[in-house]
Parts: C-alpha cells; sequence; structure tokens
C-alpha cells in the first residue's frame, strides 16, 4: 500500500463518515415510521369504515418523519460524491 | 496472520450483536404467552402452538447471523490488509443489522399472543398475520445479510480510500437496518393487536400493514443503495 497523503486522507474519513451518517441516520425514522403505521392499524382495527381517511393521513405522517431519513441520504451522497468523489 | 484477528472479530461482532435482538424478541413472546396462560389455561396446546412457531421466526435474525460467523470463521481464505477489513466488515454488518429484525419479530409475535389470551378462537387468524407480519419485518435482516455476503465475496483493489469506503458502507447497511427493523415490528404488533380485537377486518389491517411497513422499509432501502455505493462505486 502507498504512503496516505493529505488529500486521500480526507476522502477515506468522508467516505467513512457518509456510511455512518446513513446508518445512524436511518434509525429514527424506521422507528417513527413504525409508530405511525402501528397507531394507523390500530385506528382501522377501532373504525374500519374510516379506513380511506386514517390511510391518507398514515401516508402523510410517514412522509414526513421520512424526511430525516432523506437529509441523511443527501448527506450521505454529498459525502460520497462532493467530498469523496 | 493478521486476516486471521480480523476474522475471528468479524465473527464475534457478527454472533455477539446478533443474538441481542432475537433474545430480547422471543423474551417478549414468551412473556405473553404466559400471560395469556394465565387468562386462558384451557387453550394451552394454541397458545404453545403459537409461542414456539412466533420464536422459531424471531429466531432467524440470530440465524442468519451464526451462519455468518461460521462463514467467517472457516469459510474464508483470503489474506492481505484489504481483506481483513472485508472480514471485519461483514461481520459489523450482519451483527448490527440482525438486531432490529430479531426485537422487531417480537413485537407482533408478543401481540398475536395477547390476541389469543382475549379469544383463543382467533388462533389460526393470529398466527397467519403474524407470520406475515414477521416475514416483511425480517427484510432489513436479509439486506445486511446480503451485503454482508457480498463482503465476504469481495476482492477489493488495494487502497487507503476504498478501505474506509466498504467499513462506511458497513456502518451504512448495519445501523441502517436497526431503525426499520424494529418500526416495521411496531406497525405488525399493533396490526396483529387490531386482528386479536376484531378478526373480521383481517383483510383489511393486512393490507395497512403491509402499506405501512413497506414506507418504513424506505430508510432501510437509502441505507442499502448507500452501502452498495459505497462498496462498489467508490
Amino acid at each position: 500500500m502507498e504512503l496516505v497523503t493529505g488529500e486521500q486522507f480526507v476522502k477515506a474519513l468522508a467516505l467513512l463518515a457518509a456510511g455512518i451518517a446513513m446508518g445512524f441516520g436511518a434509525v429514527g425514522p424506521g422507528i417513527g415510521e413504525g409508530f405511525v403505521g402501528g397507531k394507523a392499524c390500530e385506528a382501522i382495527g377501532k373504525r374500519p369504515d374510516e379506513q380511506a381517511l386514517i390511510t391518507k393521513t398514515m401516508i402523510i405522517g410517514q412522509a414526513i418523519s421520512e424526511t430525516t431519513g432523506i437529509y441523511a441520504l443527501v448527506v450521505a451522497l454529498i459525502l460520497i460524491f462532493v467530498v469523496g468523489g | 496472520m493478521d486476516t486471521m484477528i480480523f476474522v475471528v472479530l468479524g465473527a464475534g461482532l457478527s454472533i455477539g450483536l446478533g443474538a441481542i435482538g432475537s433474545a430480547i424478541g422471543e423474551g417478549y413472546i414468551a412473556m405473553n404467552a404466559i400471560q395469556a396462560l394465565g387468562r386462558q389455561p384451557g387453550a394451552s396446546q394454541k397458545i404453545l402452538r403459537l409461542m414456539i412457531i412466533g420464536q422459531a421466526i424471531t429466531e432467524t435474525a440470530a440465524i442468519f447471523a451464526l451462519v455468518m460467523a461460521l462463514v467467517l470463521l472457516f469459510g474464508t481464505d483470503g489474506s492481505g490488509t484489504m481483506k481483513a477489513v472485508t472480514y471485519l466488515s461483514a461481520g459489523i454488518a450482519i451483527g448490527f443489522g440482525t438486531i432490529g429484525s430479531g426485537f422487531g419479530a417480537g413485537l407482533p409475535g408478543g401481540s398475536a399472543l395477547k390476541g389469543m389470551g382475549r379469544n383463543p378462537e382467533n388462533s389460526d387468524v393470529l398466527t397467519v398475520q403474524m407470520i406475515i407480519g414477521q416475514a416483511v419485518t425480517q427484510t432489513s435482516t436479509i439486506f445486511a445479510l446480503t451485503v454482508s455476503l457480498i463482503l465476504v465475496t469481495l476482492t477489493p483493489e488495494d487502497s487507503y480510500v476504498k478501505m474506509f469506503a466498504i467499513l462506511g458502507g458497513a456502518f451504512a447497511m448495519g445501523f441502517g437496518a436497526i431503525g426499520p427493523g424494529i418500526g416495521d415490528g411496531i406497525v405488525a404488533k399493533n396490526a396483529n393487536e387490531a386482528v386479536g380485537r376484531s378478526p373480521k377486518h383481517m383483510g383489511l389491517l393486512t393490507r395497512t400493514m403491509i402499506i405501512g411497513q413497506a414506507i418504513t422499509e424506505t430508510t432501510d432501502i437509502y441505507s442499502l443503495v448507500v452501502a452498495l455505493i459505497l462498496i462498489f462505486v467508490v
């Protein structure tokens, strides 16, 4: 293995950071969306005739919970292609 | 010799971390089974059957981790720094990746048994709903297993940057699978509870559960994509 230059060092750590950003970034949205989906199932069990409304609200709620996951993805892609590219 | 150190470390991380989730999940199922038995001692056969099915499926994640640990210990013959890093990364990916699914799969099992405690007549409906929920919950573990197997067989170019990219890919997939695994489990848990209360709405509830779980999986898919980019593209 050749000698490590400063530029390579930055690139290498940026790529590691991208992995850590996406990895930890996915924990919260995953659990949060689970809560939304779970409560939607519970609500449909109680009021099955309101399923269209509940499903719509569930999807909106999950989409908003997802945003932080998308931030993590964007940051990871920036780290990979802009900093580490 | 140096490679062997990382192989052993990878195997240890794989099964050591991989055992956490499944063990908690199975404990949760057994806890609910005992509560159900307290309420319905007459239906002990059905409750025991559901408990064992639920625990067997919850075990999947830990079995994947065990298989990867054995593959690392006995199925690897590469040497050099880069191979050492891929073996360690494979252990990290599957070890952390199984925590979420293992714990998540326990949740629907527990609520299915809660439903049995309420009315043991619903045994068949609850079993089917539980199995669907648990099966979808395993998705994140399967992603982690895929990345892990790719890492074991990978022979990367010899470069300092690539080494960190592979390690980053393992962290992305490993940690990324924890949240969606637990989230899928929460969706399935509440769906199972609802089925236990009103079994006649099972079709509707299964549909909503699968939509909810599919959306919960998205962050897991982001992690998989980032991990594959880090492993293959960079």
